[in-house]
């Protein structure tokens, strides 16, 4: 019993220590989290900046190259400013009536010269005289040729039977006397552009032609890369719709259709000559070295957390170690000494507060030891008062009619030998009346005292109970009390019947007899004016459950507090003793006793018996 | 001595004038290297698959009769024809004494078993000397019919095709034909004694072959012309020989289709695309026969321009846009389709240049296959998948008549009639060609080149 006590005390000894670790690695872990995470945001911040000058680099890196090339433009329209051809166009043009037929290939051998994706020349009233990007388009307007015409090379959106395509556009006029020969020409802005620029490691640029006028549907085909075709081309479609809408700088984290690499997008508008935007540069810088840094950190936080759950596994034990032991001591001698034992005490040798809690607890035994004896030399005191006090009112009762018979006597002696004899008689009786009530209270005391051990056997307690009630059936009768049992049940279920099992338990048949008639004999003294005795057993595998119930007046809850108390009688002439004998029995027994009684409605005795089966005999332990 | 000085004078003066009459009589023996774009899918005069440049295959495969430049029949393998009231049935005299290449001796069988070939419908009866040719349905212009070059008469032994041309096959592949001279040939011996011709050369790589001497004949595209005139060739060009039309695989669904045709015929700007694209290298037509052919054509309206652009603008909703095809391996053509494509727009007509796969209207350039106006329309709308056009009788008028209906069914824009050109070197003589742009090479012959 001891030991289960001290496992349960260990067992809440261990959910302390698990609070304690969970506490320990609780800390450890928020701790780690708190530093992996400003390691994460610092290291974020370190990368978006550096993120942001190499973006700002590559931008700068493409207008140089813009610039570059603008200027390569204006040279090689210059060159083609210069060459035969042009002055044979431009002697043409000058003409009332030109003839600009045999010119239509003119624009593409000087193009193809020049090295120019693009070449117009086009007279002072605007008309093409020849393209070679849209050879058939002779005849046709061309916007560019008018008065004021971009000093510097400017983006455009060109037309070509192919379709639309960006191109870095520069303007030479070629003024005569009264005309003007207008030679626009230009290269592509494509991929080989792309390709010149110089990528560091991780970033590429793209570049999405803005074509068709302003359509703000997100095409995939004018996405081109150094590479060619822009890969998740649609992951960058919302960015671009939002420079196309916004017509800003835009930035935005895309994540590849593989969901293995993040990518920071910046987007800058490229416009035209009109301001219009023509063209969007991505400039796409993968966040794989950020990704990599990122899970490292995670794997040196999982890393520290994983130690310092280990540590803290350690720690906690260690902490729980040395504060818990000293409270488990403690524990265990409260224990102690809820069992009776209060001579415990706790040994210790730290002067903390634990050891000032041994240090109480040591006192606090103490005077509980003290008290003890204090209540028990009173209680004592006061029992011996109180045996006085009852012997004294139980033999003070008969005492005075044996005072007034033989007062009465001497007085009858002195009134003459006839009423002397009358009287003599009838003291005689009374006096032997009384004397026997004297030995009757004295016999009964005597009893109490003498109360013997259980002789433990097998009893079956329908059987005796049968028989207590066959012994007081006259008394039933003259009462009017009726009887009534109840079918024997198995504890805890009402609706069972355990009417063929046997209701045996060990005990001793002649002391549970008296019990029993002790509790019968209370009901029909509780039932003057009769009623109904309710008898009933139930059983379980290790015990027995045996109800005596009456329909008497009842008795209020502070009754049945004193109820067992010795030599409180519980009813009238009573001499205490017959319910203290009961609960001795029952006591001896290794059982209890209780009652549930309401004033008006009876009183119910329970008797809770323990199989006690360990305690038979050897021979008949096994046939109970 | 007055005589004397007058048989001195003769004399010399015939030995100075011998060199002279020597230069211009022809002479026999050499090889005439002849470069060609087109290469002739097969020799088969029958097969429509025959490409390459017309009248090719004349010198090897001769036909029935021949037409002169107005288009008149006149005697080939035939010497004389009759047609029985109503020109629903033919006869037709063979000439006596020719035989094909192989050696047999030509006959009414051999005609009609190779004139069958191309033309299951007719039935066709030989009768000695004699074949006579039943049409279901009058057929005036049969005569005209049988001198299309598709007619040409031969006889097939094994995989060995025999003509009764001048020249025999000699070796064929798809990129080189060699000709050599029949000696046996019924109206005598060519002067060439063979003829060399190269296929699949485009009008640069001739041009570059002519000026390097590897070529004497080359053709010359029209756009091209003026510039091989200016740069001193010797060009030899004909009538407008071929179509440049755009064809419409179907005819118009709706009203709506109808109206959207004519806007893209009147935005097409012909006249600025024969004169800056073909540099004049033909006509701006509004017709599908030439007006050298039918005397009419100049009375069909020709399009184009900035007025009819305004005109023809589609208003409200654009029709679909249409997907135009054209032949990619030729510069021009595309050129041209481009502009097309612009003048379109300028309507509101979207076009979509497409090189193969299905389209909605072709841009082709069809050359025509006879002098005989009503021949030529036929075989124009065969060559077009037009519908095959009726003629009442061999007038003009039906003719007129006839290709006013074929126009009205909008399926076809007739653009530019185009000139066909060779250019050949000065030692080869009498080369011509016809007004429809078949090459006469029989009498050819080559004179020895200048050092």
């Amino acid at each position: 019993m001891a030991t289960r006590k001290y496992l349960a005390l260990a067992g809440k000894a261990m959910r302390f220590r698990r609070r304690l670790l969970l506490l320990f690695a609780l800390t450890v872990v928020v701790s780690v989290a708190a530093v992996a995470l400003i390691v994460s945001a610092m290291a974020r911040r370190a990368f978006d900046r550096a993120n942001d000058e190499r973006t700002a680099a590559l931008v700068a890196q493409f207008r140089r190259e813009f610039n570059r090339r603008g200027d390569e433009v204006a040279r090689r329209i210059q060159a083609t400013a210069v060459a035969p051809e042009t002055s044979r166009i431009a002697v043409a043009a000058a003409k009332p009536i030109p003839d600009y037929s045999v010119f239509l290939d003119d624009a593409q051998v000087l193009a193809e010269a020049q090295r120019l994706d693009f070449l117009e020349f086009a007279d002072d009233r605007g008309t093409i005289i020849s393209s070679a990007q849209w050879p058939a388009k002779f005849g046709y307007k061309e916007p560019l040729a008018r008065a004021n015409v971009p000093t510097t090379a400017f983006l455009k959106e060109e037309e070509t039977p192919e379709g639309s395509a960006l191109g870095l556009f520069f303007v030479r006029t070629m003024p005569d006397a009264d005309h003007v020969l207008y030679i626009i020409g230009g290269i592509r802005l494509d991929r080989s552009f792309l390709e010149s620029l110089d990528l560091p490691t991780g970033m590429r640029v793209m570049l999405y032609e803005n074509l068709n006028s302003g359509s703000e549907k997100f095409a995939p085909e004018h996405l081109i890369s150094a590479s060619g075709s822009a890969e998740d081309a649609l992951a960058l479609a919302p960015l671009i719709r939002e420079v196309q809408f916004r017509e800003k700088d835009a930035t935005a984290i895309i994540t590849a259709a593989n969901a293995a690499d993040e990518e920071t997008v910046n987007a800058i508008p490229l416009t035209g000559e009109n301001k219009q935007l023509l063209g969007i540069l991505l400039v796409g810088s993968s966040r794989r070295p950020y990704a990599e840094l990122r899970n490292q950190i995670r794997s040196a936080a999982l890393l520290a957390a994983g130690t310092g759950l280990l540590l803290a596994v350690l720690l906690s034990s260690w902490a729980a170690a040395r504060v818990t032991r000293p409270v488990e001591r403690l524990a265990h001698a409260a224990h102690e000494v809820a069992e009776g034992n209060w001579n415990t005490r706790v040994e210790t040798s730290s002067s903390d507060e634990i050891g000032e809690l041994a240090d109480a607890f040591n006192r606090m035994t103490h005077e509980l030891l003290d008290q003890q004896e204090r209540l028990v030399q009173s209680e004592r005191v006061a029992a011996w008062r109180e045996l006085a006090r009852r012997l004294a009112h139980e033999l003070k009762n008969p005492l005075f009619p044996l005072q007034l018979t033989v007062e009465n006597l001497l007085r009858a002696r002195e009134q003459g030998q006839q009423q002397f004899d009358e009287t003599f008689r009838e003291s005689a009786t009374t006096l032997l009346t009384e004397i026997s009530h004297l030995k009757n209270i004295i016999g009964r005391f005597s009893e109490f005292s003498k109360m013997p051990q259980p002789n433990f056997q097998s009893v079956d307690l329908n059987e005796l109970l049968k028989e207590v009630v066959k012994l007081h059936q006259a008394q039933f009768v003259g009462a009017k009390i009726k009887v009534h049992f109840q079918r024997p049940r198995l504890l805890g279920d009402p609706a069972s019947d355990v009417r063929n099992a046997k209701t045996r338990v060990a005990a001793d048949p002649d002391l549970l007899h008296r019990a029993l008639s002790n509790l019968i004999l209370n009901a029909i003294d509780a039932m003057p004016t009769g009623g109904t005795l309710t008898l009933s057993t139930s059983v379980e595998q290790h015990s027995a459950r045996i109800a005596v119930s009456d329909t008497g007046k009842g008795m209020a809850p502070e009754e049945c507090e004193r109820l067992f108390t010795p030599y409180y009688p519980s009813k009238l002439g009573g001499t205490g003793l017959g319910l203290a004998i009961v609960q001795s029995i029952v006591s001896d027994h290794g059982g209890r006793i209780s009652l549930t009684s309401e004033p008006g409605k009876g009183t119910t005795f329970i008797i809770e018996l323990p199989a006690n089966l360990d305690k038979l005999p050897a021979a008949q332990g096994t046939h109970v | 001595m007055k005589r004397t000085c007058s048989i001195l004078l003769a004399a010399s003066s015939f030995l100075w004038t011998a060199p002279v009459v020597a230069e211009v009589r022809p002479h026999y023996g050499g090889t005439l290297r002849v470069a060609a774009k087109e290469a002739p899918g097969s020799l088969d005069p029958g097969s429509l698959a025959v490409t390459g440049p017309a009248g090719l295959t004349r010198v090897v495969f001769e036909t029935l009769l021949k037409l002169d430049d107005h288009g008149y029949p006149q005697s080939g393998l035939a010497t004389s024809w009759q047609a029985e009231p109503g020109n629903q049935r033919w006869r037709f005299l063979l000439r006596n004494g020719v035989s094909f290449h192989d050696g047999a001796i030509i006959d009414a069988n051999a005609v009609a078993a190779s004139l069958r070939a191309g033309n299951p419908n007719w039935k066709i009866v030989p009768d000695g000397n004699t074949v006579t040719i039943e049409t279901d349905a009058a057929a005036p212009q049969l005569p005209a019919e049988l001198a299309l070059e598709r007619n040409g008469i031969f006889r097939r032994a094994g995989n060995k095709m025999s003509g009764t041309g001048p020249f025999v096959i000699a070796q064929w592949d798809p990129r080189h034909l060699s000709l050599k001279a029949n000696d046996q040939y019924w109206a005598g011996r060519p002067f060439l004694d063979s003829i060399e011709i190269d296929f699949g050369k485009d009008y640069r790589e001739q041009l570059t072959m002519f000026d390097l001497g590897k070529a004497d004949v080359i053709e010359i595209a029209p756009e091209n012309i003026h510039r091989s005139l200016a740069e001193g060739r010797t060009v030899i060009n004909s009538e407008a020989s071929k179509l440049m039309a755009l064809v419409f695989a179907e005819g118009p669904k709706s009203e709506d289709e109808a109206h959207a045709r004519t806007a893209l015929a009147m935005s097409i700007d012909t006249t600025a695309i024969n004169n800056v694209v073909l540099q004049g290298g033909g006509a701006p037509t509004g017709t599908m026969l030439p007006n050298w052919e039918t005397g009419y054509a100049f009375t069909f309206p020709i399009h184009g321009g900035a007025e009819n652009v305004r005109q023809e603008r589609i208003q409200g909703r654009r029709p679909p846009p249409l997907t135009l095809g054209y032949e990619a391996s030729d510069p021009t053509l595309r050129l041209i389709a481009e502009r097309i494509l612009l003048n379109a727009r300028d309507v509101g007509i979207t076009l979509q240049l497409a090189s193969t796969g299905a389209v909605d209207l072709h841009l082709l350039r069809t050359p025509l296959s006879s002098s005989e106006p009503h021949v030529a329309m036929s075989e124009l709308a065969k060559a077009l998948q037009l519908p095959e056009p009726k003629f009442s009788n061999s007038s003009v008028t039906a003719l007129y008549s006839a290709e006013t209906s074929l126009l009205h069914t909008q399926r076809v824009i007739p653009l530019i009639h185009l000139r066909s050109a060779i250019a050949l070197r000065a030692n080869v003589h009498d080369l011509t060609m016809l007004p429809s742009g078949e090459w006469q090479l029989a009498n050819i012959w080559l004179s020895p080149e200048k050092p």
